[in-house]
């Protein structure tokens, strides 16, 4: 199980190479961002083990994301969102997007009465989680932002460091 | 011993003089270019107002913005209240290109530490606009490598990996084809979608795999609206409710084009 959890996880981080390629990252910064996308995965698998359910383990793992992709902004000179945005989308519930969309198709053409209703439910309990899991997203990966952004970018410590300040 | 003027009339006047001398026109054309290629490669609203004002205040200017999806629209200031340029400048949009937001970043701290020049400062945006993307067969095949990923950890197996590998490829090179003879956008998103999933499909149609719903599913998943969606949650929570709005629309217009090119792939299979 844990084998599976840290290949999945593996998995993770591809599919975060593939979406910065597709953003055009500069290239110095594509194994940040395997490593986040990869972490991010790890946080989020592991918590969904522990019975967290999967809004608020995609949460933790944006979370995470977001807040690990700001210290990799100073390190690597270049802003959060190069490294937030491609590393969560492996997160993305396109599953259950696609199980909402097959559903409304079929909530089309059925007939039966019993057969509709459980289509029904299966229907709107698919879109509530691909919902809520992509505000978990959104809110996990942008708080860590509006969080630090408290201390000011011309008053925080990092200014006077010559260049290596990036944040936002 | 000073004269009481109205602070009304102190400001009223001297803006009836002239408009700002030659150099501080150009300082604000180069900050709407700035912010119009920061927009449309994928920058959030907060941090396109920072930079601009960072690059202004760094070049002697204060600066007063109105951003919009669309429409940058400046009024720069000289510090000493007297003359003031405004413009308005439509931003085209291009496709979401990080390296030019990271760039841009670098820019502004150079700006602000070295005191760049007006013409340093277009020159970088100029170098920056001719970086070089990635190889296609590089992105294509990362891209198609992704799709795999997503299959993976939805719980597909090998051969479910090859087929959403091949239906990611393709789908992305009919967006990338669809996209140079510059068809609207959400119609490429269809055909991308509408391509990859009729792959995936025929994979099950021919009896290829077991279970091809995982297939089915991830094949489209490279097209999904991750930075409209995401910049839309930064956006409304900074107060940028307007841009915000607009962008969560943009994302769920992509989400339905995906979900109409399944659909309609599923139709003809089904058929």
């Amino acid at each position: 199980m844990i084998l599976e959890i840290l290949l999945q996880s593996f998995w993770a981080g591809i599919a975060a190479i593939g979406f910065a390629v597709l953003f055009n990252v500069p290239r110095r910064v594509i194994f940040s961002i395997w490593t986040l996308g990869a972490l991010g995965g790890l946080i989020k698998f592991t918590a969904i083990q522990f019975e967290s359910g999967i809004v608020f383990a995609s949460f933790l793992g944006a979370t995470v994301i977001g807040i690990v992709s700001i210290q990799m902004a100073h390190m690597r000179h270049s802003p959060p969102l190069v490294f937030s945005i491609p590393s969560v989308i492996p997160m993305v519930p396109g599953f259950f997007a696609y199980k909402m969309m097959l559903g409304l198709i079929a909530l089309t053409s059925i007939e039966n009465t019993d057969a509709y209703l459980q289509t029904l439910i299966e229907t709107v309990n698919n879109g509530a989680k691909m919902t809520f899991v992509l505000i978990a997203l959104g809110i996990g990966v942008a708080l860590p932002m509006l969080i630090t952004r408290k201390e000011s970018i011309k008053k925080s410590p990092f200014n006077k460091r010559k260049k290596a300040n990036v944040l936002s | 011993m000073t004269i009481f003027v109205h602070p009304l009339k102190r400001i009223s006047h001297p803006l009836k003089t002239k408009i700002l001398s030659e150099d501080a026109q150009s300082a604000g054309n180069i900050l709407l270019e700035t912010g119009a290629m920061l927009m449309s490669s994928g920058a959030s609203t907060h941090r396109t107002r920072l930079t601009l004002e960072r690059i202004a205040h760094g070049l002697g200017y204060g600066v007063e913005l109105l951003i919009t999806q669309r429409a940058l629209m400046l009024t720069i200031i000289e510090k000493d209240q007297q003359h003031f340029f405004s413009r308005l400048k439509r931003i085209s949009p291009h496709g979401v290109n990080f390296r030019i937001v990271s760039g841009i970043s670098h820019l502004s701290w150079n700006v602000l530490e070295d005191n760049w020049t007006i013409a340093q400062i277009s020159d970088e945006l100029k170098r920056l606009k001719s970086l070089p993307h990635y190889p296609r067969l590089v992105v294509l095949g990362l891209v198609g490598l992704a799709g795999a990923a997503f299959c993976r950890i939805f719980g597909g197996g090998y051969t479910e990996m090859a087929v959403a590998f091949i239906a990611t490829v393709v789908g992305l090179f009919v967006r990338q084809e669809t996209l140079r003879v510059k068809f609207n956008p959400y119609l490429c998103v269809f055909f991308a979608a509408f391509a990859a999933s009729l792959i995936a499909g025929l994979a099950e149609h021919f009896q290829i795999d077991i279970d091809s719903d995982t297939a089915f599913a991830t094949s489209v998943l490279f097209l999904v609206p991750g930075v409209p969606l995401i910049n839309s949650v930064t956006d409304l929570m900074d107060g940028n409710i307007q841009n915000g709005i607009v962008r969560a629309m943009n994302g769920l217009m992509i989400s339905f084009s995906i979900a109409m090119g399944l659909f309609a792939a599923k139709m003809i299979l089904n058929f």
